[in-house]
């Protein structure tokens, strides 16, 4: 898989609260995939489009992961807004992504 | 071409030079951080080495991903051609999307001017596509199998049907609504790819169908579309009633009940009661007009 990046998409109500995020992944691995899957589902459902991804193959781009600080896949960096973070595995577990995030979700406000 | 033993053994030394690899990186994850108990649950694929930029796959994804290699043998098998082109990343995006559903004999999935709500990607069955016509006869211009979709017109733009597709032989599906698909559509690339040479060959066949009803012998059109019939279906076995292939095929039974027991006669395949088995597939395409 190349690396894609999802259109940023206006945040809900108008606000500015888009997360800069970047998925970490080893091509079409097992734990890959499923990462993406959740971290897209979490980009529509939670952050209601609000958030700008970008999906990293670091066996194409092994230097992106490295300036990145990037040590195993895959991994989540939150690079937008501070500050940074990161989750590695496969984002299965949705409270810890979103914690790390740092937004709430629009249903919670 | 390496012989298959050899390649397994070189596989098996690459593989055991790459664990050692990966034990040597493993050393220096810092103990009970983030990493190691994220590869504790089983939920990371490889590691990045940064002493010399290479990215080690774990064994799990090593596995997986010469599966899903192209031209690799291996991939668990997605019975519909077009959906069994798709990445992985692909397919696992569409999934949940796709409904199994059963599709008896002589349903109609849609009819022309009908908007299409779903599309369908056929497994086992086999659907005739029919044009409008007055009264009962008919000309089937398309028959959809496991390589192929119904609906293709919403990957043209154009959301309603100007044909019938009526269900030829009963049998299974996925069904995607029709929003779904036109968001895969947009997704992927090689959807779009595997449906624009699709849709090349379905309207290529069209064509031929032209020819085929106006200038060939009903015994050989009979023959093409038994072949036709059986590679859209993976079977040398299937039913089918004369009426239904003289309405398809546009001619009279009689001509039909002729035919097929010229064909019988020549022991290329039997019938009976609808019941259609080829026995010789070599004689029957020697006997067919080749249109399929
Ligand atoms: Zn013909």
């Amino acid at each position: 898989m190349n690396a894609r990046r999802g259109k940023p998409e206006k945040a809900v109500n108008g606000s500015k609260a888009v997360a800069v995020l970047r998925l970490y992944v080893a091509g079409d691995a097992p734990n890959s995939v499923q990462a993406v899957l959740n971290i897209e589902a979490i980009c529509r459902d939670d952050l209601g489009g609000a958030c700008d991804l970008e999906i990293i193959d670091v066996l194409q781009h092994p230097q992106r992961a490295m300036a990145a600080g990037v040590v195993v896949t895959p991994t989540l960096n939150k690079d937008y807004p501070l500050p940074t973070a990161q989750v590695v595995g496969n984002l299965s577990d949705k409270l810890r992504v979103l914690l790390a995030i740092g937004i709430r979700s629009p249903e919670n406000d | 071409m390496i012989d298959g033993s050899l390649s397994h053994a070189l596989e098996h030394v690459q593989s055991e030079l790459l664990d050692k690899r990966l034990s040597g990186v493993l050393q220096r994850l810092i103990r009970g951080g983030p990493e190691q108990q994220a590869i504790e649950a089983g939920e990371i694929d490889a590691i990045i080495d940064y002493s010399d930029s290479n990215v080690i796959l774990f064994p799990a994804a090593r596995n997986a991903l010469r599966t899903v290699a192209p031209g690799e043998s291996g991939r668990e098998p997605v019975a519909n051609s077009l959906l069994a082109a798709l990445t992985q990343q692909e397919y696992q995006r569409l999934a949940p999307s796709l409904e199994s559903v059963t599709l008896p004999a002589e349903a109609v999935l849609h009819e022309p001017g009908e908007p299409i709500r779903f599309v369908f990607f056929p497994i086992d069955c086999v659907i005739s596509l029919l044009p409008p016509t007055v009264g009962r006869r008919t000309l089937e211009v398309g028959l959809v199998g496991f390589d192929g979709m119904v609906g293709t017109s919403l990957a043209l733009g154009v959301n309603v049907s100007s044909l019938r597709a009526r269900v030829q032989i009963g049998g299974t599906a996925l069904r995607v609504p029709q929003a779904r698909f036109l968001s895969a559509l947009q997704e992927s690339q090689t959807l779009r790819h595997e449906l624009n040479l699709y849709i090349y060959a379905e309207l290529a066949a069209a064509r031929q169908t032209a020819v085929c009803s106006s200038f060939h012998l009903i015994e050989q059109r009979v023959a093409s579309r038994l072949l036709m019939t059986s590679a859209r279906l993976r079977s040398d076995k299937f039913f089918v009633i004369q009426e239904s292939l003289a309405r398809v095929l546009g001619v009279r039974r009689e001509s039909i009940t002729q035919a097929a027991g010229e064909l019988q006669r020549r022991r290329l395949i039997t019938y009976s009661r609808g019941n259609l088995r080829i026995l010789n597939r070599q004689g029957l395409e020697a006997a067919s007009c080749r249109c399929y």
